[in-house]
């Protein structure tokens, strides 16, 4: 979902930079107050797994592919703030070494598959806090995965058409449609993808997603 | 470094060989969802002034030395995650604090 250099106006891209900026600059402000030491691995490990798990394209509907965007993953195993600042470096190092996405459009998309789709994973990390995940828990993450992907589709399209780059024979209503149809699949494979991954990250290192084991009081129950 | 780090670690580079390194040398090579938004639409003409960065080393993830095959896609990728990797564990260790108090 990375867009290339020059698919955004100035005033779009300029923007986008200012918010990410922005929310990278308050991600790392926090972090520098309050990141744990046992979250740093975990970081690095993150890093490495959706950088390469970007890099595996896999086909949906024909002639299509998809690939994972995991900054939803993110946002659950790690909370929002740390997962804007791991995509984030991602994104950098795609853009500067890899020429995958335009430099001028780094903040769009850092907005697009960071800031957006790590405040719905972080929203969603809660659930994932409570003792034993159930039904409603795996079904809101997999709903999850497919509104975050649907949620950057769709401002994907919003930046091209404030920028003046959607061709004039389709309506804003209708780029939408065409994209999120598309994106519908890809989404459910990252909801679905994203359930499967915390769940082995829960069971391997339940603590450095977490913090350590609760301690149970008197009374058996965990606090 | 403790064993945690030490084991957390081995898995990012066991992840950057497996799924950057191999797998991806196997990946569809199809127009994923926005090229395919692009070429159904037709919004692919770029309107404005844009940079990209120079391929000095890489190009479409491939290590150019190493010419267009697996090897150089294996290249590409685990470079890429291990890139990605240092960069956090180091922002990370640089920006954590020790004790019990903080939480993220």
């Amino acid at each position: 979902m990375h867009r290339g250099s020059g698919f955004l106006s100035p005033p779009v891209w300029g923007a986008m930079a200012a918010v990410s900026g922005a929310a990278l600059a308050g991600s790392m402000a926090v972090a520098g107050r309050r990141l744990d030491e046992r979250r740093v691995p975990l970081m690095g490990v993150m890093g490495a797994f959706v950088f390469a798990a970007q890099m595996v394209n896999f086909p949906i509907l024909a002639g299509t592919s998809g690939h994972l965007g995991g900054g939803f993953l993110l946002g659950i195993l790690l909370g929002a703030p740390l997962g804007v600042i791991v995509m984030g470096s991602i994104l950098v190092v795609q853009a500067l070494l890899f020429q995958d996405g335009g430099v001028e459009a780094l903040g769009a998309n850092i907005f697009v598959m960071g800031v957006l789709p790590c405040l719905l994973g972080g929203a969603v990390r809660w659930l994932w806090t409570r003792g034993r995940p159930g039904l409603v828990t795996h079904a809101v993450t997999v709903l999850g995965g497919v509104l975050a992907v649907l949620a950057g589709a769709t401002a994907v399209i919003l930046f091209l058409w404030w920028s003046k780059s959607l061709p004039a024979n389709v309506t804003l209503l209708q780029a939408v449609g065409v994209m999120d149809f598309i994106h519908l699949w890809i989404g459910l494979v990252e909801g679905l993808v994203t359930v499967a991954v915390v769940r082995f990250i829960l069971a391997v290192r339940r603590d450095a997603v977490l913090g350590p084991a609760p301690v149970p009081d008197a009374k058996g129950t965990a606090v | 470094m403790t064993s945690y780090n030490r084991t957390t670690v081995l898995a990012g580079v066991g992840v950057a060989v497996v799924l950057g390194g191999m797998l991806s040398y196997f990946a569809s090579a199809s127009p994923d969802g926005l090229e395919k938004f692009q070429l159904d639409v037709g919004a692919a003409r770029p309107a404005h002034d844009g940079v990209h960065a120079p391929p000095v080393a890489f190009e479409e993830y491939k290590l150019k030395w190493l010419g267009d095959g697996f090897w150089a896609n294996a290249a590409g990728g685990i470079i890429g995650s291990l890139v990605v990797m240092g960069i956090l564990l180091g922002a990370g260790w640089a920006l954590r604090r020790r004790g019990a108090r903080p939480r993220l």
